[in-house]
């Protein structure tokens, strides 16, 4: 009788990979779901293209891979075993933070194959990319084409009867409100009723069981979307100076921060290693996208998230735990 | 008494899966040969004193201590010696053995001590072969002339390794033998206070201790019982890296090894038997057996109604164990348990990429970053490997190992990256 004989330790975790991102698409289902009630089938449209195009991205990619190695058929089924959901999870979020537009079917298309294809797998797959992959697409599209600054807002609840040219015409809701325009109380904000923006993101309270649901799971810990919410709200009322609810709700509660703080900068491939580390990162994040906020008039969060991905290299030494039992005066080396 | 723990930093919630709980200490029936390795500590490997043929009583002394850092071994059975050969040790290598055959009942133990001053007790426990029970096996007559004063006698009954219950079936029943050793401890010391650590899911040792000695109930998480950290929880006195405990006043000895310490000098008793746990899935029962040092591993299986469907055989506990690839291998001194692991119970997936998430990081003890040594290690540079990771502070807990969800090697990491650093120096 043979054993197994491995390194210790013996018995493991049953939290996988695979798992983890199984998680993070239970999380996003809230907000996939509201999507769909508040924009309709338009929204559906464009979730579906996304993450079916992001699957079949890293696949083919795969195939490609391991085509010269194996038999087709081997092949394949090599890439079924390999296949850990993280495409599905980056699809999912790009899709989720684009507007709702079925006539651009081509952006969510592309948008998930840049994502997935440049930005992922040509930095050697998973955990390896350096940036925020659906970050990444969503700028690539928001550069690439002019559709992509049309929001609608959902056809639904108070607004049905209203003029909807104000809100179609152009920018989501956060950018209405930093340029002054007439508002929607923060109860609309928050359940995203009315409300211009992105599929996933109109819908807070949707963005809110979701968070709560990653933070019970421990997948993410609960106080860093916090640590970039809540700084870039401050910021954003200073540089205002105006300290009230309605500034804070829009502030809070519009455009893609939220959304953007629970599962785009939690992303860990692209976030720093330790818990110090982290908590400055996520500051850092906060603050950078208050202060552009107001610059840009526009939401920012993909953006500053990109910048704030190339600062991990640098915030990641300095913020190196001290190993228990080393005295201060050897330093942190 | 009891006194309040100080928090943790990093650990792991594991769970227990104490399957032998409930088992009192029952002796191993059945042993007709024992095959005792000269090799059951830390240092030079003690030189037999007998040839085959010999006739032993149990308890005589088989090999003698030939080093500062060493240990005498006695004779675990009466008997004849069969042979003085190299053996396999169950790990894939050999060591020399003393093999003897069990005849008769004949005992030879040392004369019991009453009232023993500090250096009689030193000189019993180097006598009587004592190492560290707890697992690293060092010479305990030389733990116990620690170079710095010492005020503290810590007593570990941490027991954090999940499956085990070797010790925490000795404290159930034998509390009193034990705080006996303790204070032997204590005086060979010069210790005035005397601590034991406690994890909170025995509160039967919990309670049988509170009498007796300062109890620290310990929060159930692992590594609580590793040597730096229970010094902290329990003192709050921080080990520096690279020292030992004795370094901050506080020498730690495992429970196991304190009722040893009665034994040798109350009962002149050298160290021959120790509780060892059979337990996993893999095995038909799971028991605490007293067995003799250089029992075969195949007489605990058969003792626990043998094996049935086991993947995995591991020596000592499922973080920090050894796998075993057969039944070769022998019951030593420091051995506190043999796991038949089944396939539900441990895996063997294959590694997939790491993900970055951190947990390695936000679960280890010393606060190193595992993944970081892990891919230095991987790219062969290991000095990268020290100043990002900080691989030589680590304490190889596993406990990064086991939380990882892309199933990194990171503890063999991080041992490749010591060795490699260890070879430069």
């Amino acid at each position: 009788m043979s054993y197994l004989v491995s390194p210790p330790p013996h018995i493991r975790t049953p939290m996988s990979t695979k798992r983890i991102m199984l998680d993070v698409l239970i999380a996003l289902l809230p907000a996939s779901i509201a999507g769909i009630v508040l924009f309709g089938w338009q929204a559906a449209v464009v979730l579906g293209i996304s993450v079916v195009s992001a699957a079949a991205t890293e696949l083919v990619w795969q195939l490609i891979a391991k085509k010269f190695r194996k038999r087709p058929k081997e092949a394949f089924l090599a890439c079924l075993r390999e296949f850990d959901f993280t495409s599905l999870v980056t699809g999912l979020i790009l899709g989720l933070s684009l507007p709702a537009l079925a006539e651009a079917w081509y952006a969510p298309l592309l948008g998930s194959v840049f994502a997935v294809g440049a930005v992922k797998m040509l930095f050697g797959g998973t955990g390896k990319n350096v940036v925020n992959p659906a970050a990444a697409g969503r700028v690539f599209l928001f550069l690439s084409f002019a559709v992509m600054m049309r929001y609608p807002a959902p056809n639904f609840g108070a607004i049905a009867s209203s003029d909807l040219s104000s809100l179609t015409a152009g920018a989501t809701q956060l950018a209405t409100a930093l340029q002054g325009e007439p508002t929607l109380s923060a109860l609309d904000l928050f359940l995203g009723t009315g409300v211009a923006g992105c599929i996933g993101e109109t819908c807070k309270l949707a963005v809110l069981v979701g968070y709560i649901y990653l933070s019970a799971r421990g997948i993410v810990k609960w106080y860093l979307p916090l640590l970039c919410v809540c700084p870039a709200v401050l910021f954003g009322m200073l540089l205002e100076w105006e300290f009230s609810f309605l500034l804070m709700a829009q502030l809070g509660l519009s455009g893609g921060l939220l959304f953007g703080a629970v599962f785009m900068a939690t992303d860990y491939v692209t976030s720093p290693k330790s818990r110090l580390a982290n908590i400055v990162y996520f500051v850092l994040l906060g603050l950078l996208i208050g202060g552009l906020r107001k610059a840009a008039g526009i939401e920012v969060f993909s953006f500053c998230l990109l910048l704030m991905n190339f600062t991990v290299f640098l915030i990641d030494p300095i913020f190196k735990p001290r190993p228990f039992g080393k005295t201060k005066k050897e330093g942190n080396k | 008494m009891s006194v309040r723990a100080k928090r943790l930093f990093g650990g792991v919630k594991i769970p227990s899966r104490k399957l032998s709980a409930g088992s009192p200490i029952l002796p191993l029936e059945g042993v007709e040969e024992v095959c005792i390795p000269v090799r059951q500590h830390i240092g030079a490997p003690a030189t037999p004193v007998v040839q085959a043929g010999q006739r032993v009583k149990r308890g005589e002394l088989i090999a003698k201590s030939s080093a500062p850092i060493s240990a005498n071994i006695h004779a675990s059975v009466a008997g004849t010696v069969k042979a003085v050969e190299e053996r396999p040790d169950g790990k894939g290598s050999t060591v020399l053995c003393v093999v003897l055959t069990r005849e008769g009942e004949e005992e030879a133990f040392l004369p019991p001590l009453t009232n023993p001053s500090k250096e009689e007790i030193l000189a019993r426990i180097e006598e009587a072969g004592i190492v560290g029970m707890g697992g690293a096996g060092f010479p305990s007559h030389v733990k116990l002339r620690p170079s710095t004063p010492v005020d503290t006698l810590l007593l570990n009954g941490a027991e954090c390794e999940p499956y085990l219950t070797c010790d925490d079936a000795l404290m159930r029943s034998h509390c009193d033998e034990i705080v006996r050793g303790a204070k032997y401890l204590a005086a060979a010391l010069g210790a005035e206070r005397i601590l034991i650590g406690i994890e909170k899911n025995k509160p039967e040792a919990i309670s049988a201790f509170s009498g007796a000695l300062e109890v620290v109930p310990l929060k159930k998480k692992y590594p609580m019982g590793s040597e730096k950290h229970i010094v902290y929880t329990c003192t709050g006195r921080k080990i520096p890296l690279g020292k030992l405990p004795a370094a901050v006043g506080v020498d730690v000895q495992n429970v196991a090894t304190a009722f040893a310490v009665y034994e040798a000098i109350e009962k002149g008793k050298p160290l021959i038997e120790r509780v060892v746990t059979l337990s996993g899935k893999g095995a038909k029962e799971q028991k605490n057996l007293l067995c003799p040092v250089g029992a075969p591993l195949s007489s605990l299986i058969r003792a626990c109604g043998g094996e049935q469907g086991a993947v995995k055989l591991v020596a000592g506990g499922p973080m920090t164990g050894t796998a075993l690839v057969g039944e070769e291998a022998v019951v030593t001194k420091t051995s506190s348990g043999f796991l038949l692991l089944s396939r539900g119970e441990t895996n063997a997936e294959k590694p997939t990429a790491c993900i970055n998430c951190g947990r390695c990081g936000n679960v280890c003890p010393m606060k190193l970053l595992p993944m970081q040594i892990e891919f230095y290690t991987e790219v062969k540079d290991y000095e990268a490997a020290e100043k990002y990771g900080g691989a030589t502070s680590c304490i190889e807990c596993g406990a990064c190992g086991y939380v990882c969800p892309a199933r990194r090697p990171l503890l063999q990491s991080i041992r490749a990256a010591k060795a490699a650093l260890r070879r430069k120096v």
